[in-house]
């Protein structure tokens, strides 16, 4: 490494080693949420509204671990919250997924838009 | 002190005419027309007993009474069921029993063939037994319960034959007339209540004599109560109901003539008397009341082609007498009318009931003639109009003059006048009716094929006409040499009280009275004779010449027309006013409400659409409403992230 560059490449590892502010996991949480919250309303394919909703429990779970590091009283229990959503998320894919399978045996479709028996 | 032997024997009395009811009321329709002698079984039994309760009280010469509690109400008070059995009380028992018995053997001829026949009896008996519970009641909260049921059973048996318009109404007539006194005495009872604490005729007449209740509140109270008794015993103004009355079978009429019914306002009076006269102007108006009864209802009489009118309007004229005796004071004479006029009058109507079953006619114009046919019937009619008229030696001419004299001696010179009056057109309009029914010529073709009715008609009828000769014997004042005279007035007398209160002087018999009222009552028979037997044109003239106070007279002075005009029409124009508002207001907000409902439904129910995407999106609209709402502090901070993160999802989402 040149010498002429150590001062800068010491600077962007300060960047990389200084704490992320809270605020930070935050906004990436709330920005995975409304993108998982904008599929599982728009997408028609039920197999994309479950990853959409994959991804808005996985926000959960991030800002969960990011305020389990954040408060001084919590002591780490957010993490054990997001373990135990994570177990639910995985029950929760597995019976979605057969009630897909099941959907699309008896109708020949996964459109959610056209599962629509429950109409007025 | 009384056994409980006789306490039994009272109180099966009523009992007995109200369990025939519930048999025949149950299995009337198994019996048929054998429901005749289950009630007359009933009944007979009861006759006995009442004889039995008059031999206890004329023995011990003391009332009996007992009571059980009924309603306690702790310290509100309490309403206790009980029978206070007096001299009064047992001879209206002895004279309802007999009069309902000799009135259901007559009825198992007459009612012959008709189709609710069971039902017809046990209406009867219930009547009987309201009747008899009436006059044994202590208290005026179980007097009023009976009061009511003779009521709701004058309905049923006035409207018997409901299948006709006219009896359907009469039977309504009846009932709403009444009613009208019935609410009145309903308030009076209230305010005694309220005032001395307790129902019963002893409690408010102590109550009264001590001083808890007095002025006009209790001047009130006792005009209501007789209020109560006018619309029962059918005294103006509400007389009304009673002509009308007659659209039910007759021995029907004769049972609510003679016994029952009508009997019951003068009997409430009667019972209630240390109470009335403690309130001298209550008992002005109950003279007075009475007196003017007595002359309209003899003037109404006069006129009517009607057979059975003809008596009605006698009964009214008759209770208006009743009514005056009790409001001048001289209760036994007018508890001795009551007793006399029970049997002549029951006798008139099975009379009339006899010659409207042979020629099938109320119509007095389509009869004449009868006499030869059906004799029986001829002679006791004309023993019970003669009693009616009041002539010697006959019943009705020892209560009557009992009434009259009394009038004169205590100087109420009016009433006195009137009541005169009202002897002459009584035997007038009676024998008027008797003459046209029975003399001349037969004036139709039912007349001329008439035939005597069966005997178990007449057998009564002749009962009933020795009664009304004899009856009247038991309350010959001692004048006349009897072994027991006054006997009536030993049994039947006003309380020390009463006669304390009344302070009236004592009188003997008066002869040259006696001699008038009878001379008044023969020159009214021999009235009737001229007229209606020697020369029946003369009548006709007569009516023609006139005509304005023939028609006046024949339509009851107007009265109906006037009620008609003054609460009929507005009754019914509120009634009808009332039915469009609670139609159109009240009916319409309510359907509106419904339909709004069902339309906003209708509108709303395109939002559940299926999609469960549909349901997700409401939920997250809601649910960031509800962030704002929360938020609205930090309004500028909530909209702008939502704001951003609505748009970076748009623009990562676009791609997806």
């Amino acid at each position: 490494m040149p010498p002429q560059l150590q001062p800068y490449v010491q600077q962007g590892l300060d960047v990389v080693n200084q704490t992320i502010p809270l605020e930070g996991y935050l906004i990436v949480a709330a920005i995975m949420f409304a993108i998982g919250a904008w599929g599982a309303l728009i997408r028609r394919n039920a197999v994309v509204v479950f990853m959409c909703i994959e991804l808005m429990i996985n926000a959960v779970n991030l800002t969960l671990v990011g305020f389990s590091d954040y408060l001084p009283g919590a002591d780490g229990a957010g993490a054990g919250y997001a373990v135990l959503v994570i177990a639910v998320a995985a029950a929760e894919v597995a019976v979605g997924l057969a009630i897909v399978l099941a959907v699309y045996r008896s109708r020949k479709t996964v459109n959610v838009d056209e599962i629509n028996l429950m109409k007025w | 002190m009384t056994s409980v032997g006789q306490q039994l024997i009272i109180a099966a009395i009523p009992v007995l005419p109200a369990l025939v009811f519930v048999v025949l009321a149950l299995f009337g329709r198994y019996l048929g027309e054998s429901a005749q002698y289950v009630a007359i079984f009933g009944v007979a039994t009861s006759l006995v007993f009442s004889a039995f309760s008059l031999y206890f009280v004329i023995r011990a010469q003391t009332p009996i009474d007992f009571a059980v509690n009924w309603i306690d109400l702790g310290p509100g008070g309490s309403f206790p069921m009980g029978i206070y059995v007096d001299g009064l009380a047992a001879v209206m028992l002895v004279v309802v029993c007999f009069v309902s018995l000799m009135i259901q053997l007559y009825s198992g001829a007459f009612m012959q063939d008709d189709s609710r026949f069971a039902w017809y009896y046990a209406v009867l008996n219930l009547f009987t037994a309201s009747m008899l519970g009436l006059v044994v009641a202590p208290s005026f909260i179980e007097l009023y319960v009976f009061w009511e049921l003779v009521g709701l059973c004058s309905y049923l048996l006035i409207g018997h034959w409901f299948e006709k318009p006219s009896a359907a109404k009469a039977a309504q007539k009846a009932f709403i007339v009444t009613r009208i006194g019935d609410a009145a005495l309903f308030v009076g009872i209230i305010m005694f209540w309220r005032e001395a604490g307790t129902t019963s005729f002893q409690g408010i007449t102590e109550a009264a004599q001590a001083g808890f209740i007095g002025g006009s509140l209790f001047t009130t109270a006792v005009i209501l109560v007789f209020v109560g008794a006018i619309g029962k015993s059918a005294q103006f103004p509400l007389h009304v109901w009673l002509p009308d009355a007659m659209e039910g079978p007759t021995p029907v009429s004769a049972l609510i003539h003679a016994a029952t019914m009508v009997a019951a306002g003068v009997y409430l009076v009667a019972r209630t008397y240390d109470i009335f006269v403690q309130s001298p102007a209550a008992m002005l108006v109950v003279a007075y009341i009475g007196g003017f009864t007595a002359l309209m209802a003899a003037t109404m009489a006069l006129t009517k082609k009607d057979i059975k009118r003809v008596v009605a309007y006698s009964t009214v004229s008759q209770l208006g007498y009743m009514m005056l005796a009790l409001g001048i004071g001289s209760y036994t004479a007018g508890i001795f009318h009551l007793y006399n006029h029970a049997f002549f009058k029951a006798l008139l109507f099975l009379g009339a009931g006899s010659i409207i079953y042979a020629i099938n006619s109320y119509n007095l114009t389509e009869m004449g003639g009868l006499r030869r046919r059906m004799p029986i019937t001829f002679w006791t009619m004309v023993v019970a109009g003669l009693s009616l008229a009041g002539i010697f030696p006959l019943s009705g001419f020892w209560s009557k003059d009992a009434i009259l004299a009394a009038t004169y001696e205590q100087h109420f010179y009016v009433l006195y006048g009137m009541v005169l009056l009202t002897v002459f057109l009584t035997a007038f309009y009676i024998f008027r009716a008797i003459f046209m029914a029975f003399t001349g010529e037969p004036r139709s073709e039912g007349a001329r094929n008439a035939t005597e009715s069966p005997g178990i008609m007449t057998g009564p009828m002749v009962l009933l006409a020795l009664l009304s000769v004899v009856s009247g014997w038991v309350g010959i004042p001692a004048l006349f040499g009897a072994p027991e005279g006054g006997f009536f007035e030993r049994i039947v007398q006003p309380s020390a009280l009463a006669n304390e209160t009344l302070a009236l002087e004592g009188h003997e018999f008066s002869i040259a009275l006696a001699i008038v009222s009878t001379i008044v009552a023969l020159l009214g028979v021999g009235l009737a004779y001229l007229l209606y037997v020697r020369e029946p044109e003369r009548a006709t003239s007569l009516a023609r010449r006139f005509a304005p106070v023939y028609n006046f007279l024949d339509d009851g002075w107007y009265f109906d027309a006037l009620y008609e005009r003054v609460f009929v029409r507005p009754a019914m124009a509120l009634g009808r006013a009332t039915n469009v508002f609670d139609r159109r207001a009240i009916g319409g907000l309510v359907s509106g409400v419904g339909r709004g409902t069902g339309g906003i439904g209708e509108r709303l129910r395109r939002l559940q659409t299926g999609g469960a995407q549909n349901y997700a999106l409401f939920i997250l609209l809601s649910v960031l409403v509800i962030g704002v709402i929360v938020g609205a502090q930090y309004t500028v901070l909530v909209i702008g992230l939502i704001a951003l993160i609505t748009l970076v999802t748009v623009a990562v989402g676009a791609r997806l």
